[in-house]
């Protein structure tokens, strides 16, 4: 716990290093900004005053320093396609990625859980080879294809669920239920194996073999002697995943037509548009160095010796 | 504070609990709403009509403004605000007579709105998709003679004028209302609401000239990838998508959920080698890949048919398409000796290409194969989508290129002119056809016009590099129950016209 000012003020300098990276490689990408949203039938003079009015004419460097200047004083820019704000626009495609990242948590974990638990209790056993051949090969089929077999199964098929997003009033919550499906499917494989590992482990250390030999019943072992022990190494793997679904699922997103800020920021490099992309970076960056320390501090706290210790 | 570690657990599934619940939540669609579904990536995302780089730009715009005049489905003018017009012999003077129509605010539409419109166009800081169509309207001498006549006057004669009327981003606009952000029009829906990227809302206008749209509302919903519009459409989410592949639009035929639109002849595809340039600057290698190309092959693989081979003119099945110039055909041992007499076997050079259209990347890999055959030796180069017209305009030397539709004249003034940037993806410049173009659009009889377009258009077949190797359909794909939608080709004064269509 005493190490995390050092570690936020760590996290502040990777933000930097990680702005002006994203910021140069996108000006050195081909195209800008007045081309691309002008379009192909556009003239070089229209071109040419599209780009005085964004004032994306100007040399990088003066851009950069103008738009580092106003980070520094609270102010991300406006966004050179849409003339909004880019915390607007960051905020409205959050939300979505979010609310999806959410749902696929709250059915990730209990189901990582119990299936790691029911593997790693019964090691060998055909329940364990069962699913852990099952997960493995969920896990090892591409977001793609899994998405597009269950659209063409259950929204075009059985017409259970709609097929898409795409904004406006198409997006309801049966809409999420595919991506969350596919994106826990994507995920549980990996989870439920790090389970089953801890689980494994810790079900047959001599603390835990002793408190059985005691005759504490089987439920209070597992609930509260294996559990906390055997799901500390998954923290660090949770904390990826959680990061993945906050940093944006593109494929999800572009598959679902969800308006997320995985598309989001795809859109905004193809657009050029510089403030934008450096908008999505920052946010990138910091939710990445939020959650691993997020991580970091949960694992310290769950670590037993500690409480023993202090 | 200590922080047991059972309630950080507790706290950690609580937390994601509450997240969970505070986002569910959302709008269902309504009975009377009509959804369709464009692609948008790239688009500026704005609601101003003169600036219409997309076509979910066009079709919004269609759906809150009106145009002078449409085009109709072989690219003529046709009447919408504009009830008639006339010119003088000379083509210079023009008097244009409104219909009554009245703006979504309740006002009527004025001649003065009109040249209000025309200047806004022209002005360079509009940044207009249509300026070079209005860049002759002397607006010192144009006049409104009264409320529903207008006097124009043209710095050179133009035959072809009301053409330009019908142009996308031509839409005209209230005088004094101009506000992109909350427009005002007199199309057949009123504007509601537009989240840039995602969906716009429109309400059907009461006062619409032409008849109340039967669907009480209209929503455009944007949707990227081609794979969820169809899922979108077949799934009922949506009663209309745009832009279809090949193989989705076979798809959509046998599907009973589905109607395929198909509009022929609605999709030009270009393969355009610079001719301002080595190696084909040459002319003999430019007829060696005329000669080397295999358009039949190329319609029957990469359009699965959907299309005919090309004759190296755009605007096949439009007015002034020259319907007797022998269809050119593979020759493979001309086109080898072709390129043996230019002393150019084995010449590499790139085949530029891009997915931004999904016909580029199939149809340069096949034709990179039948140059091959004829002895050279292309290779083929993926560009970025996004800036991909604007890139080949300056690298490379062969590319793969498409246009919609558009009335010949237009695209002979707008595109193939010595002075024109758009769309010059050979650099062929030549005066003879400025000098063919002001001939036609100064003609006051119709013989001497279709002998002068035709006459560019052979040009442009013989010396611009600009081979067509295929005309497409352009396929949209409806609802089965969706009635009041027909087969449009892309830029008619039809094409994504929804104020006839209804959900059975």
């Amino acid at each position: 716990m005493r190490r995390a000012p050092l570690r936020l003020a760590v996290g502040v300098g990777q933000l930097v290093v990680v702005a002006v990276v994203v910021f140069f490689l996108t000006t050195s990408l081909p195209g800008d900004t007045a081309e691309i949203v002008l379009g192909q039938d556009a003239t070089p003079e229209q071109v040419a005053a599209l780009r005085a009015q964004l004032g994306t004419d100007r040399p990088a460097g003066e851009r950069f320093a103008d738009w580092a200047s106003g980070v520094l004083a609270g102010d991300l820019g406006r966004s050179l396609q849409t003339g909004q704000p880019v915390v607007t626009e960051l905020s409205t495609r959050l939300g979505s990625t979010a609310l999806l990242a959410a749902l696929t948590l709250l059915l990730l974990l209990p189901l990582a859980v119990l299936a790691g638990t029911a593997a790693g209790r019964r090691a060998g056993s055909s329940l364990d080879r069962g699913l852990t051949g099952f997960l493995s090969s969920v896990q090892a089929a591409p977001e793609f294809a899994l998405g597009l077999l269950l659209v063409a199964l259950f929204a075009l098929q059985l017409g259970w669920v709609p097929a898409t997003g795409g904004g406006g009033g198409l997006v309801t919550p049966a809409v999420l239920v595919l991506p969350v499906v596919v994106l826990v499917a994507n995920q549980l494989g990996r989870l439920a194996r790090q389970v089953r590992a801890g689980v494994l482990t810790v079900d047959r250390a001599p603390h835990v073999v002793h408190l059985r030999r005691l005759g504490l019943p089987e439920p209070v072992v597992l609930a509260r002697h294996v559990l906390p022990g055997a799901v500390l190494p998954t923290i660090q793997q949770l904390a990826r995943v959680v990061d993945g679904l906050l940093g944006g699922v593109v494929v999800v997103e572009s598959l679902f037509a969800l308006p997320g800020i995985g598309s989001g920021f795809v859109e905004a490099v193809r657009a050029r548009d510089l403030p934008l992309v450096g908008g999505y970076a920052l946010l990138f960056a910091a939710t990445t160095i939020l959650v691993n320390l997020a991580a970091g501090l949960l694992s310290a706290r769950l670590t037993p010796y500690r409480a023993v210790l202090t | 504070m200590t922080l047991s570690r059972r309630t950080v657990l507790g706290g950690a599934l609580a937390g994601a609990a509450a997240l969970a619940l505070a986002g569910c939540g959302g709008s269902g669609g309504s009975g009377d709403r009509l959804r369709v579904a464009f692609p948008g990536g790239g688009s500026r995302e704005s609601l101003d009509p003169h600036v219409v780089p997309q076509f979910v730009d066009q079709a919004r715009a269609k759906a809150c403004f009106d145009v002078l005049a449409g085009w109709s489905q072989d690219m003529a003018p046709v009447p919408r605000l504009a009830e008639s017009w006339e010119s003088d012999a000379s083509g210079t003077r023009w008097r244009i007579r409104l219909r009554s129509a009245r703006w979504h605010d309740g006002r009527p539409v004025t001649a003065t709105d009109v040249l209000a419109t025309w200047r806004r166009i022209a002005d360079p800081a509009t940044s207009a998709s249509a300026a070079a169509s209005y860049r002759t309207v002397d607006f010192a001498t144009s006049r409104a003679a009264s409320a529903t006549e207008l006097d124009v006057v043209l710095s050179a004669p133009n035959s072809f004028f009301p053409l330009a009327w019908g142009a996308p981003g031509a839409e005209i606009l209230p005088e004094g209302r101009i506000d992109p952000a909350r427009p005002v029009g007199c199309g057949p829906f009123r504007f509601v609401s537009f989240t840039p990227g995602r969906s716009a809302v429109y309400s059907a206008y009461e006062g619409y000239w032409d008849g109340v749209p039967p669907s009480r509302e209209l929503e455009f919903v944007v949707i990227d990838d081609e794979n969820a519009r169809v899922g979108a459409l077949l799934s009922g989410q949506v009663a209309w998508v745009h832009d279809l592949r090949p193989t989705s639009a076979r798809q959509l035929e046998s599907d009973s959920r589905a109607r395929l639109v198909s509009a022929p002849d609605s999709n030009t595809l270009f393969l355009p080698v610079r001719v301002d340039r080595p190696p084909f600057s040459d002319p003999r290698l430019r007829e060696a890949v005329r000669l080397g190309i295999d358009r039949e092959a190329l319609v029957r693989v990469v359009l699965l048919g959907r299309g005919r081979p090309g004759n190296d003119m755009f605007g096949a099945g439009l007015e002034y398409y020259p319907t007797d110039v022998p269809q050119v055909t593979r020759d493979v041992d001309r086109a080898r000796a072709l390129v043996t007499e230019a002393g150019a076997q084995g010449l590499a050079f790139d085949l530029q290409t891009s997915t931004a259209s999904p016909t580029f990347d199939p149809a340069a890999g096949l034709i990179a194969q039948q140059l091959t055959e004829i002895g050279l030796r292309p290779t083929v180069r993926q560009l970025p989508s996004e800036n991909y017209f604007t890139a080949i305009r300056t690298t490379g030397v062969a590319s793969l290129t498409r246009s919609g539709t558009l009335p010949i004249p237009d695209n002979l003034a707008r595109r193939a002119v010595s002075t024109a940037t758009q769309a010059n993806y050979t650099g062929f410049r030549d005066t003879r056809i400025d000098d063919l173009v002001a001939r036609a659009s100064a003609a006051t009889d119709p013989a001497v016009r279709d002998a002068a377009v035709r006459e560019a258009q052979l040009l442009l077949r013989a010396e611009s590099g600009n081979l067509v190797w295929a005309s497409g359909a352009y396929d949209v794909g409806t609802a089965a129950h969706l009635a009041g939608y027909d087969v449009a080709r892309t830029n008619s004064a039809t094409w994504a016209r929804f104020d006839r269509a209804r959900l059975g």
